[in-house]
């Protein structure tokens, strides 16, 4: 995956996060959507930031399959 | 609400660290830190990570978010006092995820994890027979019902011990290094996990520690009842002892003995719920 996608990944449920939490402090949303949003965009958040933490190079390879 | 699952996610983990130090010492083994779980899951989030070519990359990376997703939600679900129905809809999906962990990646060692996964789903699943006596008490399936109900009448743990050792078992299923751990024993290197390796295995310990913190935190609501945040950490604690105790020292059974056992207990269970039904007003 590319770097700018993972960074776009990121940002995106980064604001979700951050959105959905404003809103609920605000009272514009009730706390099941909040955490709806939330969990929906935890995971994407916790992969991305992973991946663009990730050290460079590697390549596909096969994984053992058997004699 | 993001902080509770960052705080699930840690503590879990840590309980996990705790669970291997505790089976250490119990077999005069040093072990590694308690924080060896936490340190693993940032390990691998900057290793190198790709998809492998005979994997099917949608459900490879998929299972991944949706682990997560299930236990974010479930941790919600248990803070916010709803059904434990849906918390064991969500238990189920899990074992979903496992099969897909193990069938996505091509490896044959994962395969036979996830084909693990559904044998051991028969025997653990059918546990779920004891929310049927949690009912019979308390009327009610909402965790915070069943809160109050021991608020007045006092932890069920007391009051249906049996269902407290059924659930017991349920989570001991869930520990790795356990008897009932055949998803992920040794002879298929790590099971359905074999083939996630870096980014997507930090994915994995995520999930790890925040199902570990919700099976615990929910076994607390469930059979003790309302406790501060504080107290309910430290009996937390002190049952991932307990059971990393019977870890220490009970060998990884074999599936086949691993299903018969939970399958006995379920029938134990079947009886007894069958008693209560029984000889309940």
């Amino acid at each position: 995956m590319k770097r700018t996608t993972v960074t776009y990944g990121l940002a995106a449920s980064a604001l979700a996060i951050a959105a959905a939490w404003a809103a609920l402090a605000a009272a514009l949303i009730p706390l099941f959507a909040a955490e709806t949003v939330i969990v929906i965009a935890f995971p994407v958040l916790v992969l991305f930031l992973a991946l663009r933490w990730r050290a460079p190079g590697g390549e596909e390879d096969i994984p053992f399959i058997g004699y | 609400m993001i902080e509770y699952l960052v705080f699930a996610a840690a503590f879990g983990l840590l309980l996990l660290g705790l669970h291997r130090k505790v089976i250490a010492r119990v077999q005069l083994r040093p072990g590694p830190p308690v924080w060896q779980e936490i340190l693993h899951a940032l390990k691998f989030s900057f290793k190198s990570t790709w998809v492998p070519k005979t994997a099917s990359a949608t459900l490879y990376v998929g299972v991944v978010l949706i682990g997560i997703g299930i236990w974010s939600a479930a941790l919600f679900v248990v803070l916010a006092g709803e059904s434990i129905l849906i918390l064991f809809a969500i238990y189920m999906l899990h074992k979903v995820v496992e099969h897909g962990f193990g069938l996505s990646s091509g490896s044959p060692y994962g395969k036979f994890g996830g084909v693990r996964s559904v044998i051991s789903a028969a025997s653990e699943i059918p546990l779920f027979v004891t929310i049927a006596a949690i009912y019979l008490f308390t009327g009610s399936l909402l965790l915070r019902d069943i809160v109050a109900y021991q608020g007045v009448h006092g932890p069920l743990l007391l009051i249906v011990p049996p269902v407290a050792i059924a659930m017991y078992l349920v989570i001991l299923s869930k520990m790795p290094y356990g008897p009932f751990s055949i998803v992920e024993s040794k002879e298929l290197v790590s099971g359905y996990k074999t083939e996630h390796f870096g980014v997507w295995r930090a994915g994995i310990s995520v999930i790890d520690g925040t199902k570990t913190f919700v099976l615990l935190y929910a076994f607390v609501a469930i059979f003790i009842g309302a406790v501060p945040f504080w107290a309910a950490l430290i009996i937390m604690t002190l049952i991932l002892v307990s059971l990393s105790f019977v870890c220490a020292v009970t060998p990884m059974l074999s599936p086949f003995d691993s299903v018969t056992i939970q399958g006995l207990v379920t029938g134990l269970m079947l009886v007894y719920v069958g008693y209560l039904w029984w000889v309940m007003p």
